[in-house]
């Protein structure tokens, strides 16, 4: 799926010759939600490496109510298993730290930089 | 006996910190090393707006005719919105946009090389795609030096500058910095879009290498944080940063927080057909003066984010800045320790007297308390409706009715978002206090 | 060639590198490709080829030159070869003398890439194997190789997952065991004589880390960069020069009318169109033939069923490409 914003006349509306207001009513402001999760993450470049860089004991986990990790990780990496612990994937991995910072078990997190020259490549960061 | 490299000094990261350290001490002549563990300098950052030259104009004589810019930041807007309104300052200064500029909008992946290659070029060496996994300490738990992931093999100095990022493990494994303290960090997000140079010249009014920095507030579904979206050549980077721990606990994903952001219909405009070109993520030492780490213990210097020298204060939001002047000072200093043959705590403190000395922790430390204030509850959830209610009341034509006076609208609109004028004086004193 | 004498010195193992952006941005409106050179970077495939060849030079003790065309930007992936102990060589191409150039389309002339590469190799001494990555399952057309193989008078085994030094037949004549991918899950098992060109998948191995010395020592070491290859004039010589594509155009199969089913079952009517119930031919198992005997009845498939329109003239090295 592209964006829809990008098939609504895109760029060849630059002229400017649509009113400002053309363009945001509530379905046009929607459209822009239209990026799927998926094709987000699709353009960033992961250099992914052999070794898992983090790790996560879902033993810990499954004493957790909070769960921040869930929504703070950038990545949506965290996924709840259905017996209550947390299954990470550290492919796609910003590498940022939010997991472990909002994380408040002691050892649920084990946190790394993946080995050098893998994991991810920021081109326009 | 892992293998291991002497030099006079190791600088782990090559980013705006470690690169500046790096050539201040190859142009004293010392030996150093940077260990980079992207592929490339850059490869791991990501930035939140503007880079402000200042800094490297005694660094790198005339930098602005050599630097990979994207496009100068011409006009600077504050905007403060709520769902459907929103209310900006806007300055515009034709100043800015010639020679030596304020501030520019770059590629970390570009700039933070062109940085490193300065630093080589005066004689620094570079390994990338190399971690420093942790720190190698005397008998009597100085820093001689780090590990790597290359087989454990280790490069020996008297002096490891740590310019690591911020989440700085080597800072962290010193006992420098705490291990985890999500209050003192927030979120930032960055989705940037591509849109043809002419476009975005159109829109944000603008021509030829001049740039827009939009920083905005009330955008975070009163989450602490704001927005920001600023203009390179051909692309755009909108963005959203939001305070770790309330992000966590709003349960609200951050790729919304950017979705709303886009859908504004102050923004939507402006973004328009514009396609996702790479989105990022990176965490922002938010702390200020308060949250900063001891910024030497034996036989190591701490720079840049590792040492959680960003400046978010509301007006100010600068960074790369604070790493170069931080830097370049530990390099300094560094080699100053290295001659006098003492790279104790002791002998590296000229670091933090430099820094006191100049903008690096002076402006940290006359801004110290404008974090807390920025990121309070009446700043972040209720001003931004507040003045743009208050807008509305003055601008809005209400005939046949008379118009209502400044004080019946101040009125009304203070007690519609629930703040008591009584506040709202104390906040204005505060802010004077804190920017004044 | 050498093999009534011994070999004077230890076996050259090449590594044949391919350096591009790994990650081009493809501009969809206009179809143009953006380049960075801050993308330059090894494919899973080449990678591995430079694995596969740093282990066998090992087996034999033999030298390992890893050789890369391109302009300046090809040397960041030269360099790491540096710090894995290989020796290395640059070949000039689309080399604008800039730092900035990109080595835009490799692909274009890969007959006379591999003479320059066959050219480049000659002092250096008549290499025993050459390892590519397998392009043509990552880009590229995957037809070096099998230049290069022409080039060097070599063997040619490709889409290879598994390489490794053979056990000597009896004599003390070196071979390469090979593994690749067959329809259905099966592998071949191929003995791949020397001197051979393999292309290899990206798979199996893992390229090595190179040690923190090899690293430092790297980090300033000079690139040796070959001579300047000959560029093929268009159009001249015995078919060299970039495959040349016609103009294309929108490819629409001519429309066939066809009768309407007649049933009153809409069951069978479904059934006719779907062809579901009508005889095929059934498929032809032509062979075991010779290489020959069987390109022969693939083009005569292809004429009969009217996607040739002659035969092409035989023993043309490029002529099916030139219209």
């Amino acid at each position: 799926m592209s964006e829809p914003g990008a098939a609504d006349g895109g760029i060849g509306a630059a002229d400017g010759s649509l009113p400002l207001g053309g363009d945001t009513s509530p379905a046009k402001a929607l459209a822009w939600r239209g990026i799927s999760f998926e094709e987000r993450m699709a353009s960033v470049d992961f250099r992914v490496g052999g070794r898992a860089h983090i790790t996560v004991d879902s033993d810990v986990c499954r004493s957790c109510t909070t769960r921040g990790c869930v929504t703070a990780c950038p990545a949506n990496l965290f996924a709840p298993t259905s017996d209550g612990g947390i299954l990470f994937n550290y492919e796609e991995c910003f590498e940022c730290g939010a997991c472990y910072m909002v994380c408040n078990h002691e050892g649920a997190i084990t946190w790394t930089y993946p080995d050098g020259g893998h994991g991810v490549v920021f081109h326009h960061g | 006996m892992a293998e291991s490299a002497d030099f006079d000094a190791v600088v782990v990261g090559a980013g705006p910190a470690g690169s500046s350290a790096a050539l201040a001490l190859a142009r004293a002549g010392r030996s150093v090393v940077m260990v980079e563990r992207g592929p490339f300098p850059g490869s791991k950052n990501v930035y939140g707006g503007v880079v402000y030259g200042r800094v490297l104009d005694d660094i790198i004589p005339a930098w602005w005719s050599e630097v990979p810019v994207e496009r100068w930041v011409v006009r600077r807007s504050t905007m403060m919105m709520t769902e459907d309104q929103s209310l900006a300052i806007d300055y515009r200064s034709h100043a800015w946009g010639v020679a030596p500029y304020n501030g520019m909008t770059t590629v970390r992946s570009h700039f933070d090389s062109w940085l490193a290659g300065k630093a080589t070029e005066a004689g620094a060496r570079l390994v990338t795609s190399t971690v420093a996994t942790g720190l190698v300490r005397d008998g009597a738990g100085r820093v001689i030096g780090v590990r790597t992931d290359r087989d454990g093999a280790e490069l020996h100095a008297p002096v490891v500058i740590a310019c690591d990022g911020v989440n700085s493990l080597l800072a962290k494994e010193a006992g420098l910095l705490p291990h985890a303290e999500a209050s003192h960090y927030t979120l930032g997000v960055k989705e940037v879009l591509d849109l043809p140079a002419e476009v975005i010249n159109d829109r944000f009014g603008v021509r030829g290498h001049e740039g827009v920095d939009i920083e905005i507030l009330g955008c975070t579904r009163g989450i602490p944080g704001g927005g920001f979206l600023y203009t390179n050549a051909e692309t755009v980077s909108i963005g959203v940063v939001a305070s770790l721990p309330h992000l966590s606990d709003a349960k609200v994903r951050p790729e919304e927080l950017i979705a709303d952001l886009k859908a504004h219909p102050s923004i939507a405009p402006l973004l328009r057909g514009a396609t996702l070109r790479e989105y990022a993520a990176h965490l922002i030492p938010e702390g200020g003066y308060d949250t900063m780490p001891p910024l030497a213990t034996d036989g190591m210097l701490v720079a840049g984010d590792s040492a959680a020298m960003t400046l978010a204060a509301g007006l100010w939001l600068e960074g790369v800045n604070f790493a170069i002047g931080s830097g370049y000072a530990a390099g300094r200093a560094a080699d100053r320790a290295v001659t006098a043959g003492d790279c104790s705590a002791r002998g590296l403190a000229s670091y933090r007297a430099d820094l006191e000395q100049q903008f690096v922790l002076a402006d940290h430390k006359r801004l110290r308390k404008a974090p807390a204030l920025v990121l309070s509850e009446r700043i972040q959830q209720r001003y931004p409706g507040l003045l743009c209610d208050l807008a509305e009341g003055m601008f809005t034509v209400t005939n046949p009715s008379p118009k209502a006076g400044g004080l019946r609208i101040t009125r009304a609109a203070a007690a519609k978002h629930g703040v008591k004028l009584r506040e709202l004086a104390a906040d204005t004193l505060r802010g004077l206090r804190i920017f004044g | 060639m050498s093999m009534s004498h011994p070999v004077p010195t230890a076996p050259l193992v090449v590594a044949c590198l391919r350096v591009t952006d790994l990650r081009p941005e493809v501009d969809l409106l206009t179809g143009s490709v953006r380049r960075d050179r801050l993308g330059v970077g090894l494919s899973a495939p080449d990678a591995s080829a430079l694995e596969h060849a740093l282990r066998i030079a090992e087996a034999w003790s033999g030298r390992v030159l890893a050789v890369a065309a391109g302009p300046r930007s090809v040397e960041t992936v030269l360099r790491d070869a540096v710090a894995l102990g290989a020796s290395v060589l640059r070949i000039p191409w689309d080399d604008d003398g800039s730092d900035h150039g990109f080595a835009a389309e490799l692909a274009g002339d890969e007959q006379s890439l591999a003479r320059a590469i066959g050219a480049a190799l000659v002092p250096f001494g008549t290499p025993d194997l050459v390892v590519c990555g397998d392009r043509s399952v990552d880009r590229g057309t995957g037809a070096l190789p099998a230049f290069l193989a022409h080039e060097l008078h070599a063997a040619q085994a490709l889409g290879l997952v598994a390489l490794s030094p053979g056990a000597a037949d009896g004599t003390s004549r070196r071979v390469l065991d090979a593994e690749r991918r067959l329809d259905a899950g099966w592998r071949e098992q191929l003995v791949v004589p020397l001197p051979a060109v393999c292309s290899v998948e990206g798979a199996g191995v893992r390229l090595r880390r190179a040690p923190l010395s090899g690293v430092l020592a790297a980090e300033s070491a000079v690139i040796p960069t070959s001579a300047l290859p000959p560029r093929p004039a268009a159009g001249t010589g015995r078919g060299t020069g970039p495959v040349l594509v016609g103009a294309t155009r929108v490819f629409t199969p001519r429309t066939r009318v066809l009768p309407a089913p007649e049933s009153p079952d809409p069951r069978i009517r479904l059934l006719a169109l779907t062809g579901a119930l009508v005889a095929h031919d059934p498929p032809t198992v032509v062979g075991p033939v010779g290489a020959a005997e069987a390109a022969d009845a693939l083009l005569d498939f292809l004429v009969r069923h009217g996607y040739l329109e002659e035969p092409p003239v035989a023993g043309s090295p490029t002529g099916a490409g030139d219209r």
